[in-house]
């Protein structure tokens, strides 16, 4: 049904364009400190019509437990980290709330923080993984050669278009909450919860959510929250809209990793064993650890098929904001270290990279970290030869060689160049730990006039989804795509279909959609108009690490990628210039190209500043106060030519997520052309240049 | 202080302090939700407004400056002609910036129309650059530019003509 585009409570607008008469703006007031007890929290005297909430109003649960682990909606004894909301302050006016804010003073009883966390302690870690294949120690003992390495990857701003908040406001006898997030049932289970109400008298209806970088998947469920409390206990509606500068210190940011690597290479070069050590910061909290982890671990080896594989993953706390999903989740970590020391592996070895890589290929029947055999075929051989003629990789990289040899006796003023690759897949529809008892729902109806509705909770960030899901609708039904209408997501009128992350939505909703309308189709002479069908999706067992083995395949099925950078540094300041970009990509049967190749793009644009602009400095636990105006971007000035290519595909492949491949090949192909441009070791991103003509000086 | 200024093409007045941002009289005094809320800092460029046809964010953008000026935001620019052109200009090239930055980014090519009639593809994309979005494909955004270029280009040929 369509909504009334002319209530707040219903309107497809944006939150910050929602208003409702008489409603009250709700400011959070946060902890001073990174870490301690909070021992007095002092409220000015409040004007009639404005109220502070603390967690001892709340009604319901104030510990919500969220991804396998529990945040409190407002501290109420202890803090963890700079900024956590402590109270909350309702009223009618912004200037007067921001008055009240200045002036409540909070009293923390410090203690030391831990902020520390590549060299942690044990009471740090949350989680650890330990998963072996083969017999590393003795691979090691025999190889003829032992490389290592370590690789960092640096927090990252979500930058969405708008920043996080939430409104909430009665609508009969049901609280109505609107916010931007990938999972509106979360948000419904968390209100339900804090308030201590019935499911069915919490009604969520998202607003718009832009490009959500797999950063509002579960912080909009804490605003909501807040909007929630602030509009059952003033009685009134009530938003909650961080600033840009609030939005940018305090809510969750990517998590930043270290990973450690250690490779056995035999007298042919041969890669014979890895040894990986992956240590993820995920801050205070840190709701998705597991997913994190899992998925770092998981693609440890990246595009490589080694027969001897170790990897230790440890997820570590730390007294900053929760630092946790980014697009990429997790895989990005490993991805950028083992492809950038792929790369450095082969050029070492005076190895064309491409050659190498081809030796070591993961292709199908490679066993996997978890001991299984992969089922999907890959094509990284494609793909290879594909960006190999399309960039000219090979005749570019061994020129480049060679200026950077001579260029250790003679100093040239010239710009120079370098060129990388790296590989990367995508897990579709891998499972979420924490979700593995779960199970999602997706309807449709074939209405009397023929027309189709598809009734799902997924949040389809673009119309690129939707036109997937119309596409393989249209293709069984074979009825025209304007007669087919995705419902307007109400938690009160669609199924749960689970959250809109990790490509679900292309993985399991459109398989879900393609089910509904097999059956549909199944029954279309046989049943009168209209015919209606459900389909219901359980995850895979989720994966079964243990402390010394890993059983179990983790993902419903693989995309593959790579990519190729050309850039070329500037000698005297070390900033990079992107002069070409190149991917190409194996996502079965691509729905809508247009879009297919529109997100990719501007993925691989925000891949490009993740690799060298987009600094976000975490200095004593604290985002810098400075720090939205300080954050660079790569700006559409400085984007280079990106040439995507797709590899062939037929009617009957399957549809399969692309949109996170170029935040797992991008930033290790730009790793490897700075490398060859400039002859430092660029080991962790963002590549910082300024950084190294420092040390040159000093 | 008072605050008289063309909004639209129609004259205004309103009561605002000296440094108040225009994006906040923009929306708060007269509505025009069109100019997102905005960074105070002149980042995003998403509360893009033209002030005396130069495309400025509005949050960059003191009150005491606009009096007397001539401030189109894109509620404005959609009931002119120009608006038009841009749309289908980009409906034409499958360019869809998002609904959070489309408004910033019409605004933006119209500004730069009016000055390069013609613009070539770095012109363009260090015009839009003044808008930040994680949606942006620089590929679809010059197309959308120069196809709102192309039909600008006939109808100015079409008016001469006559």
């Amino acid at each position: 049904m369509a909504r009334d585009r002319k209530s707040p409570l219903k309107a497809d607008l944006p939150l910050s364009d929602i208003r409702e008469e008489g409603m009250v703006h709700v400011v959070t007031v946060r902890s001073p400190s990174c870490r301690g007890r909070i021992t007095a929290v002092e409220v000015p005297r409040l004007p009639r019509g404005y109220r502070a909430l603390g967690a001892g109003d709340i009604p319901g649960e104030n510990q919500l437990p969220i991804l396998g682990t529990e945040i409190p909606i407002l501290a109420r004894d202890r803090v963890s980290y700079v900024g956590e909301p402590i109270l909350l302050v309702a009223g009618p006016d912004p200037d007067v709330l921001e008055r009240i804010r200045q002036e409540v003073r909070v009293v923390v009883l410090e203690e030391e923080p831990i902020l520390e966390w590549e060299s942690f302690s044990t009471e740090q870690v949350l989680l650890e993984r330990t998963a072996i294949l083969g017999d590393p120690d003795k691979a090691f003992e025999t190889a003829a050669e032992v490389l290592e390495a370590r690789f960092r990857t640096e927090s990252q701003e979500h930058l969405y278009p708008e920043p996080q908040g939430a409104f909430a406001a009665f609508e009969y006898d049901k609280l109505v909450v609107r916010c931007a997030t990938q999972w509106p049932f979360h948000v419904r289970a968390c209100v339900r919860s804090v308030l201590g109400v019935k499911p069915q008298e919490v009604v969520v209806r998202p607003t718009p959510l832009g490009v959500p970088m797999e950063g509002r998947l579960w912080y909009p469920s804490v605003l909501a929250c807040h909007a929630a409390l602030a509009a059952v206990l003033c009685g009134k509606p009530a938003r909650i809209l961080l600033s840009r500068d609030e939005d940018f210190r305090y809510t969750p940011k990517k998590a930043r990793s270290l990973v450690a690597l250690k490779a056995g290479v035999d007298s042919q070069g041969t890669l014979s064993v890895l040894d990986a050590k992956v240590v993820l910061n995920t801050g205070a909290y840190a709701p998705l650890a597991s997913e994190l982890l899992e998925q770092a671990c998981l693609h440890a080896a990246g595009s490589l098929a080694v027969p001897n594989l170790r990897v230790r993953g440890y997820a570590v706390r730390t007294h900053t904001p929760p630092l946790g999903a980014f697009s990429g989740m997790g895989a990005a970590h490993t991805l950028f270290a083992v492809e950038a020391f792929a790369n450095r592996i082969a050029r070492d070895r005076q190895e064309d990279p491409l050659e190498w890589r081809n030796r070591h290929i993961l292709r199908k029947g490679s066993v996997l970290i978890t001991g299984e055999p992969l089922r999907d075929r890959t094509s990284f051989d494609a793909i290879g030869q594909r960006l190999k003629a399309a960039s000219d990789f090979q005749r570019k990289y061994g020129s480049n060689e060679l200026i950077r040899k001579r260029r250790s006796t003679s100093r040239s003023e010239e710009a120079p160049r370098g060129i990388g690759i790296a590989f990367g897949y995508q897990a579709n529809g891998a499972s979420l730990t924490s979700l593995s008892s779960e199970s999602f729902t997706v309807e449709a109806t074939l209405n009397k006039d023929l027309s189709l509705s598809i009734s799902t909770s997924a949040i389809a960030g673009d119309e690129g989804i939707r036109a997937i899901w119309r596409s393989t609708a249209a293709g069984i039904l074979g009825i025209p795509l304007g007669r087919i209408a995705v419902s307007e997501v109400d938690t009160g009128d669609v199924p749960d279909s689970g959250p809109s992350v990790l490509s679900r939505n292309v993985a399991v909703v459109n398989k879900l959609i393609e089910r509904c309308c097999v059956t549909i189709r199944s029954r279309r002479f046989r049943s009168p108009l209209p015919i209606s069908a459900r389909s219901v999706h359980r995850p895979r067992n989720p994966l079964r690490w243990e402390k010394e083995s890993v059983k179990g395949y983790p993902f419903e099925s693989i995309s593959c990628g790579g990519a190729v950078v050309e850039l070329e540094m500037d000698p005297w300041n070390k900033e990079p210039r992107i002069l070409g970009t190149w991917l190409c990509v194996d996502g079965g049967r691509i729905a809508s190209e247009r879009f297919a190749r529109s997100t990719l793009s501007a993925s691989t644009l925000s891949a490009l500043g993740q690799c060298f602009r987009e600094r976000l400095p975490i200095e004593a636990g604290a985002v810098s106060v400075d720090g939205y105006r300080e954050y660079g971007l790569l700006s559409l000035a400085e984007a280079p030519t990106i040439e995507i290519e797709f590899l062939p595909w037929d009617e009957t492949d399957p549809i399969k997520g692309i949109g996170e491949l170029p935040f797992l090949c991008v930033p290790a192909a730009f790793a490897a052309a700075a490398e060859q441009a400039s002859d430092l070791a660029i080991d962790r991103i963002p590549f910082i240049g300024e950084e190294f003509v420092t040390g040159e000086l000093g | 202080m008072k605050v008289d200024f063309i909004l639209n093409g129609e004259d205004v007045s309103c009561q605002a302090d000296a440094g108040e941002r225009l994006s906040r009289i923009l929306r708060d005094t007269f509505s025009l939700l069109g100019v997102k809320e905005d960074c105070r800092s002149g980042h995003c460029g998403l509360c893009l407004v033209t002030l005396n046809g130069l495309a400025v964010p509005a949050c960059l953008v003191p009150a005491f400056r606009v009096r007397g000026a001539e401030v189109v935001t894109i509620e404005g620019f959609k009931q002119t002609e120009d608006y038009e052109y841009i749309r289908k200009g980009f409906e034409k090239a499958e360019a869809e910036p998002c609904e959070f930055c489309r408004g910033a980014v019409f605004l933006s090519t119209a500004a730069l129309l009016e000055e390069r009639p013609r613009p070539e593809t770095p012109e363009i994309l260090e015009n839009l650059s003044a808008v930040f979005c994680r949606c942006h494909d620089p590929e679809s955004l010059v197309r959308g530019v120069k196809s709102a270029a192309e039909l600008r280009a006939r109808r100015m040929n079409f008016r001469a003509n006559r």
